[in-house]
């Protein structure tokens, strides 16, 4: 490989961009900036992905550019990707696999694709998939954990079976309280915990889904194929991918990913310092709510009198959006955009389009804010407080470009 | 000739019947590489963290305190079985700090 075509390859790789920043004395001031929006998508694409900016092969873990948030539906080959675990089947039979379901249930069953796809009646729905540490770099000093800028985030329509059908037909008995679960994913030693989530039993609601089919066509393996859990509204950390195992419980078990990740302090703020953690902590489960723009990106020129449609999605838990507004002069007033029809449910991106014309030269920036309909809203970035995982970012979403005379 | 074709044909086409439909080759993973920093501690390193995941993912934790590179490498030993001994620790560390440190001992 030449020396240049070497550098430029580390160039694309995130990894690249984050070894390349210097931090200075200053760094462990406590603020909360704009995510990072610069990373470009890798030269090396992943299997049934598009490229995509690329944090890590082993796992792999991929970011989904910016341009990807002006549809309401995340195509496959451009939905982030999220691994816990090293070690990922590259060959499942979808003949061969099952999900084994047992523990504290009546009848210990083993069931095929076949009979998921046969014996149980088939449902869809569409949801946001994010990550709980989505634009994780808004936070300073920097919290532990993937660096993500805006795009660990996707929405799918997802078919399967409801998981509390599954569930009666294996029988739970009375005590039963709580469900784990994990795939097929495995860390290099086989001494080490696998990466099983729990979900207490009094959670379990019929939107609860275990999903074979993403946008009309089997999961991407990157994706959890043959078979991954859905839980609407909640951030991913529990949507467990390849799944195949289902254990029901009595006592709750204790679980390093439970107790150790995915947590924010248990305070009104779900905030602290990081000279002041705080002690008590939660999960952070139900999405809070939040919208990107897809279009325009940083750093493109538009023509100065000419229209611009600024296209963005929005979303939350699960309460619904009732408005997006845009602003175009730094947040001091905002405009209502034009919210797509609420056809896909309240836990689907509502797509949102709203056209400016720039009147002069120079930087413009374009800011859009999500509000749902219990009235909450995203606050300013600034406004965030810091937690030590970087979870639960929600600011105002902000692009700058270009306009040319 | 032909009806060896012919043959040929129906072998395949049972063939394909009998594993029913499953359409799915698998996948193959690239290998990309993420360069590490050069420096004191870089082999000893690499040969501790990369045998069970990219370097990767250990750069994108982002710049860290020693304390935070610390707790990263206990917790890879405690959880992880991560095979570094007790007194190679502080070599990794060290390397991390220098490497990919946020200039904050805590």
């Amino acid at each position: 490989m030449q020396r240049r075509d070497f550098f430029k390859q580390t160039l694309t790789l995130a990894g690249g961009a984050v070894v390349g920043t210097t931090f200075s004395e200053a760094s462990q001031q406590v603020e909360t900036l704009h995510p990072v929006d610069d990373r470009k998508v890798s030269d090396i694409a992943f299997p049934q992905k598009r490229p995509l900016i690329t944090y890590s092969d082993r796992p792999p873990l991929l970011e989904s550019p910016r341009e990807v948030f002006t549809s309401p539906i995340t195509p496959n080959d451009l939905f982030f990707v999220r691994w816990h675990m090293p070690m990922i089947p590259t060959y499942i039979s979808k003949n061969r696999f099952t999900l084994h379901i047992h523990g504290a249930v009546e009848r210990e069953l083993k069931l095929s694709l076949k009979s998921l796809q046969t014996e149980f009646e088939q449902v869809e729905l569409t949801a946001v998939l994010q990550c709980g540490g989505n634009s994780r770099t808004a936070f300073k000093p920097t919290a532990g954990g993937i660096q993500w800028g805006i795009g660990a985030m996707g929405c799918a329509r997802w078919k399967g079976v409801r998981l509390k059908d599954v569930l009666a037909k294996a029988g739970l008995t009375k005590d039963a309280r709580w469900i784990g679960f994990n795939g097929l994913e495995k860390a290099v030693y086989a001494e080490t915990d696998n990466f099983v989530r729990a979900l207490e039993l009094e959670k379990l609601s019929d939107n609860i889904i275990l999903a074979y089919e993403m946008n009309g066509e089997d999961l991407p393996y990157l994706n959890g194929y043959p078979l991954r859990l859905i839980i609407p509204g909640t951030y991913s950390d529990s949507w467990i991918k390849m799944i195949s195992n289902i254990k029901v419980t009595k006592e709750k078990m204790r679980l390093h990913f439970m107790e150790h990740a995915y947590r924010i302090p248990d305070n009104e703020c779900e905030c602290e310092t990081p000279d002041n953690l705080t002690q008590k902590t939660k999960p952070i489960e139900k999405m809070n709510v939040n919208s990107v723009i897809g279009y325009p990106v940083s750093g493109i020129k538009v023509k100065q009198g000419a229209e611009l449609i600024v296209r963005g999605v929005a979303f939350d838990g699960g309460e619904g959006i009732a408005k997006v507004e845009v602003s175009t002069d730094g947040g001091t007033t905002w405009q209502e955009a034009k919210l797509d029809k609420d056809e896909a449910g309240r836990y689907a991106y509502r797509a949102f389009t709203h056209p400016i014309t720039p009147k002069q030269g120079g930087t413009l920036s374009i800011m859009c804010r999500a509000t749902n309909t219990k009235g909450e809203t995203q606050p300013f970035p600034h406004e965030i407080k810091w937690n030590r995982g970087g979870y639960k970012y929600n600011g105002i979403d902000e692009v700058t470009v270009k306009v040319v005379v | 000739m032909r009806s060896v074709i012919k043959l040929t044909a129906a072998i395949i086409v049972c063939s394909t019947t009998a594993t029913f439909a499953d359409s799915n080759k698998g996948i193959k993973m690239p290998y990309i590489e993420f360069p590490m920093k050069p420096g004191k501690g870089m082999y000893s390193t690499k040969g501790k963290c990369n045998m069970c995941h990219s370097w990767g993912y250990t750069i994108n934790q982002g710049p860290q305190s020693k304390a935070f590179w610390r707790k990263k490498v206990i917790k890879m030993i405690e959880v992880f079985h991560a095979p570094i001994k007790n007194e190679d620790i502080e070599e990794v560390v060290a390397y991390l700090y220098a490497n990919y440190g946020n200039g904050e001992e805590d």
